[in-house]
């Protein structure tokens, strides 16, 4: 019977989803406006999510919910807006419970916003200032709902860490099993989702080679709160780069740095005598690789990233993911990704070495199906297994419905 | 005399199909809406964009004589290419059964997709230079938009109809229709997704009708 239910649902939704692509298309076009000639065009969009997260407790990755299902709505608003042919400008804001689901309550914010200025045609060099994601890596294009195959990030972007940027540890074992005094949200993982910092970014292409270097305010494993400019000032400046190489359209390869202080100025207190926040840096090098041809997607991710912890030294750990999506018909599509972040050993007083976190795998599958051009379903399954230590088990299972307009 | 009669037999005859052929004529003017606003290109997390500005697609309208007409022996191959970030023709009439081939002269990924009811596909992610070029064939009448799943501003407009007797507009809404067959039809003008107006119309041969949509 339920089955039944759904299948008529889900005829329904196909049957009248031209008249409410229809129906979309005429709010695109209300809420697009050009002056001036068409010399100045201006463009609102969005989406509405609804995701459902079920799990088991410690929540996994960013998740911040100490209840085991999780109802997450979230409104996200674009802006774009061309001003003759060399500038460019957009925002992004949001409606949700958190950055990251959790189960506070409702907050607004402005998450992106930035100026882009391309004074050639070809593309040669663009200037972009404001708060705005990495130029890091491969996943940030897809790392919004509608684009993303999965509901949730690879395990480098949200996998928290014993790192903390509130305070340093008094000792090897106060970082190493920090986790079991301190909340989850005083973590920080490698980098920190999309890390929507402030700050200014060159970019360009020059033939089958692209850059993008980037000056920022916080580094890339900084939460939310540090991306602000009101917040986090440029005192302690992060420096990203990727270097592209584009053979042809199907293969896409890029290497990655960054370098920058990671720590919040609270944490300022808390280092030893003499030293200060600029003291200790991440260092992040990554490696990314993605293919695409007719229905197929491939991504891949490698990151080495180095932590320079006060009373401890140096905190090493490597992650990657890989990634492939495939479209069986127009409106189904299916994704995979494993996922694994390897820790290194720190020494301990006692002049033995101990590993800084446990080893992680994880396996993330997803479905999803557009009943219109608008309107997306995603269902996840993740299983995340400790492969050192315990041996700690979780399940994570989420649904996201999304409609863009 | 003979000789006279059979060459003037002659004369006629070769003329008439020609005459035959020219039917009747239609001609006249849409009234067409006011143009949309010039489309945005989001380029947020695109890492190197380029410059430049997307070209405004002005209004038109598909002008058909609507009836029962034999199929043609064989229908022309259509192309909508994908250039300069937009759709080339964005609005494309075609014959029932007609196959359309949609070139990529860009030099990034398109990935073109329609979830029409009149056509429902997805010819995925291929490059410029790949052969053949990816093409669907039409074979069902009504209104199919093509998007774009990596270019979100872009849209695409095919018009499936059940008659080879069509035209499109000028930007100014003036059509010309020619080669009609004598008869009673209606003569539709298609206007965009939710306005298709119409007129009965009596077509004599060698006639030449002014029509109008206002």
């Amino acid at each position: 019977m339920k089955l039944r239910a759904l299948s008529l649902c889900v005829f329904a939704c196909t049957a009248c989803a031209f008249d409410i692509d229809d129906f979309f298309d005429q709010v695109d076009n209300a809420l697009t406006a050009s002056a001036f000639h068409d010399n100045l065009r201006v463009r609102l969009s969005g989406t509405l999510d609804l995701e459902i997260y079920h799990f088991e407790q410690p929540a996994p990755g960013l998740i911040d919910s100490s209840i085991d299902t999780l109802f997450n709505p979230r409104l996200i608003l674009f802006l774009d807006a061309q001003v003759g042919s060399h500038i460019y400008f957009f925002s992004q804001s949001r409606l949700d419970r958190g950055f990251d689901p959790s189960d506070h309550g409702a907050q607004v914010r402005l998450d992106e916003y930035a100026l882009r200025v391309t004074p050639w045609d070809d593309g040669r060099f663009t200037l972009q200032i404001g708060k705005f994601a990495t130029v890091v890596g491969n996943w940030v294009p897809r790392h919004l709902p509608w684009e993303n195959p999965f509901i949730n990030a690879p395990i480098v972007y949200e996998n928290v860490t014993p790192i903390r940027d509130k305070s340093a540890p008094f000792s090897v074992f106060d970082f190493v099993y920090g986790f079991y005094y301190y909340q989850k949200y005083a973590f920080n993982p490698v980098i920190w989702g999309p890390s929507y910092a402030s700050g200014i970014s060159v970019s360009g292409r020059l033939d089958r080679f692209d850059y993008a270097v980037e000056m920022k305010n916080a580094s890339l494993s900084s939460r939310p709160e540090s991306w602000s400019v009101t917040e986090t000032g440029f005192e302690y400046p992060t420096f990203s780069g990727r270097v592209g190489f584009r053979p042809n359209e199907a293969w896409n390869f890029g290497l990655s740095a960054s370098e920058g202080p990671y720590f919040r100025r609270e944490a300022e207190a808390t280092l030893p005598p003499g030293r200060d926040i600029g003291d200790y840096r991440e260092f992040v090098i990554g490696q990314d690789a993605s293919f695409a041809w007719r229905h197929l997607q491939v991504w891949v991710e490698f990151y080495e990233a180095r932590f320079q912890v006060p009373r401890v030294g140096n905190a090493d750990t490597l992650a990657y993911y890989v990634e492939a999506k495939y479209k069986f018909t127009p409106q189904l599509f299916a994704a995979i990704r494993w996922n694994q972040q390897l820790f290194d050993d720190v020494s301990d007083p006692s002049g033995g070495s101990i590993r800084w976190s446990e080893d992680l795998a994880r396996i993330d599958l997803a479905a999803g199906y557009r009943f219109t051009s608008h309107t997306q379903l995603k269902l996840q399954y993740s299983y995340q297994h400790e492969t050192t230590g315990q041996g700690n088990d979780n399940h994570l299972v989420a649904a996201q419905l999304t409609t863009r307009f | 005399m003979r000789l006279r009669r059979l060459l003037w037999f002659n004369a006629v005859f070769s003329i008439m199909p020609v005459v035959l052929l020219a039917g009747v004529v239609v001609e006249g003017r849409v009234e067409l809406p006011k143009s949309h606003s010039a489309p945005v290109q989001a380029k947020r997390y695109e890492i190197v964009t380029k410059g430049g500005v997307l070209s405004t697609q002005p209004p038109l309208a598909v002008v058909y004589l609507d009836g029962a007409f034999p199929r043609p022996a064989s229908v022309p191959t259509k192309e909508v290419a994908q250039k300069d970030l937009t759709f080339v023709p964005a609005l494309l009439p075609i014959r029932i059964g007609t196959r359309v081939e949609f070139p990529n002269l860009d030099d990034t990924y398109h990935n073109i997709f329609s979830y029409s009811p009149a056509k429902r596909f997805d010819l995925g992610r291929y490059r410029a230079e790949e052969r053949p070029i990816p093409a669907e064939v039409f074979d069902k009448p009504g209104l199919v938009t093509l998007r774009c799943d990596i270019h979100d501003h872009m849209r695409g407009l095919i018009l499936v109809l059940n008659t080879s007797y069509f035209v499109m507009t000028d930007t100014d809404g003036h059509f010309r229709l020619s080669g009609l067959p004598p008869g009673r039809y209606t003569l539709k003008a298609w206007i965009d997704s939710r306005t298709t107006r119409e007129k009965p119309v009596e077509l004599k041969d060698g006639q030449t009708l002014h029509v109008d949509f206002p």
